[in-house]
C-alpha cells in the first residue's frame, strides 16, 4: 500500500520520460475498449487519473496521437510505451497503470468498455504458470538482467547511466 | 487453406500480416513487459518458422530492451507492436484485427504478477454507453483509428459520411 502524501511516480520503458503525480490516484480502471485495446497492442488498457495540477511530467515529454478529435494518447517516441489518455479541454489526465514505478501502490476498482472484451478475459488467470526462464540464452536469464536497458523503478538524477 | 491474421498499430502506419498456423500465444507478466506495454502484462503470440510475416506497410521503431531483446513499435502513436529474441519474433495479440484469434495458453513471468492481477475479471463493469452521461463528446466521438482490416490507401482520401 502506498505511504499517505507520497507522489506517485513512474515513467517509460526507457526512461526518456518521466512524470509525477501527487494527490489521490482517481477511479483506476481496466479499458477494454477496442481502441484502447489497439492503442496498447493489448486485451485492455489499464489507466488511473490525476488532477492535471497535480501531475507533471518530470523528464522529456510523450508524443501524442490523437486517436479521435477530443481524445489525445501520449507514448515515448524513444520506446513506444504507452503513457498518458488525454481528453483534451479536461482537469484530468490518465495515465497507464502498467508505466507506475510501483504498480501494485494502487488497484483497479473497474472494467469499462467491456463491449470490446476478449472473449476468454475471464479464463486468462486460470492459465499455468511460469516464473522467467531464458535457458534459451547461453548465460540463462542472467544475460538479460545483467544487460537490462529498462530504466529503474524509481527517478533518476541522470539517465542512461554514465557507464554505459 | 492457409490461416492468415493482419494487425497493426492505431494509427495504421505499421501494419502486418501472418500467413500460416500462429504460434503458442501467452501473457507475459515480467516487469520490463509491464513497463513496454504500460499496462498489467504483455499478451503475445509467436510466429513460428512455418509462417510468413509480412509487413505490409511502413516500418517499425525498435527498442533494445537488453542485449539480446529488442521492442518494435510504431514511432507515429506508440502501439507496441512485437517483441524480437534470438528464439524468434512474437507480436502483441491486442494489435491483431481480431485479437480472440490468439487465446493465451500459459502466463510467464509470474514472479512480477501484481498481487490483484488473478481478481481482475471480479470487479464490476461497465460498456462504454454507460459513460455518456459523463463524457458526453463520446455521443459524436469519431475515430481515427485504423480500421480492424487492410485498407488500400490510409489515412482514407476522402472524409466518409458513413463514419460520422
Amino acid at each position: 500500500m502506498r505511504e499517505a502524501g507520497k507522489p506517485l511516480t513512474g515513467g517509460c520503458q526507457c526512461g526518456a520520460v518521466r512524470y509525477r503525480m501527487r494527490g489521490e490516484a482517481m477511479y483506476p480502471h481496466l479499458c477494454h475498449c477496442r481502441m484502447c485495446q489497439k492503442a496498447s497492442g493489448n486485451f485492455f488498457l489499464p489507466l488511473i487519473g490525476a488532477s492535471k495540477e497535480k501531475f507533471e511530467w518530470t523528464r522529456g515529454e510523450p508524443s501524442w496521437f490523437h486517436s479521435s478529435e477530443p481524445v489525445r494518447r501520449g507514448f515515448c517516441s524513444q520506446c513506444g510505451t504507452p503513457l498518458a489518455f488525454d481528453t483534451v479541454g479536461s482537469s484530468h489526465i490518465s495515465i497507464t497503470h502498467g508505466s507506475l514505478d510501483d504498480v501494485a501502490a494502487v488497484t483497479p476498482v473497474e472494467q469499462s468498455g467491456v463491449e470490446g472484451r476478449v472473449p476468454f478475459y475471464a479464463e486468462l488467470f486460470a492459465l499455468s504458470e511460469t516464473g522467467s526462464n531464458r535457458d534459451d540464452l547461453p548465460g540463462g536469464i542472467e544475460d538479460v538482467s545483467s544487460t537490462n536497458r529498462q530504466h529503474p523503478d524509481h527517478d533518476t538524477d541522470r539517465w542512461p547511466a554514465s557507464d554505459r | 487453406m492457409v490461416q492468415v491474421h493482419s494487425g497493426g498499430c492505431q494509427c495504421g502506419a505499421v501494419r502486418f500480416r501472418v500467413e500460416g498456423p500462429l504460434g503458442e500465444a501467452s501473457i507475459c507478466h515480467c516487469r520490463m513487459c509491464q513497463k513496454a506495454f504500460g499496462g498489467l502484462y504483455a499478451p503475445l503470440v509467436s510466429v513460428p518458422d512455418a509462417a510468413k510475416l509480412a509487413w505490409t506497410r511502413g516500418r517499425l521503431k525498435h527498442f533494445q530492451s537488453s542485449n539480446h531483446a529488442a521492442r518494435g513499435f510504431c514511432a507515429d502513436c506508440g502501439t507496441p507492436l512485437t517483441y524480437e529474441a534470438p528464439d524468434g519474433i512474437a507480436l502483441a495479440i491486442g494489435a491483431f484485427d481480431d485479437p480472440a484469434a490468439a487465446p493465451p495458453v500459459i502466463q510467464f513471468g509470474v514472479e512480477a504478477k501484481l498481487p490483484f492481477t488473478d481478481r481482475m475479471a471480479e470487479i464490476p463493469e461497465r460498456v462504454t454507453e454507460d459513460d455518456m452521461e459523463a463524457a458526453p463528446f463520446l455521443a459524436t466521438l469519431v475515430s481515427f483509428q485504423h480500421p480492424d482490416h487492410d485498407t488500400d490507401t490510409w489515412p482514407p482520401v476522402e472524409p466518409r459520411a458513413n463514419d460520422i
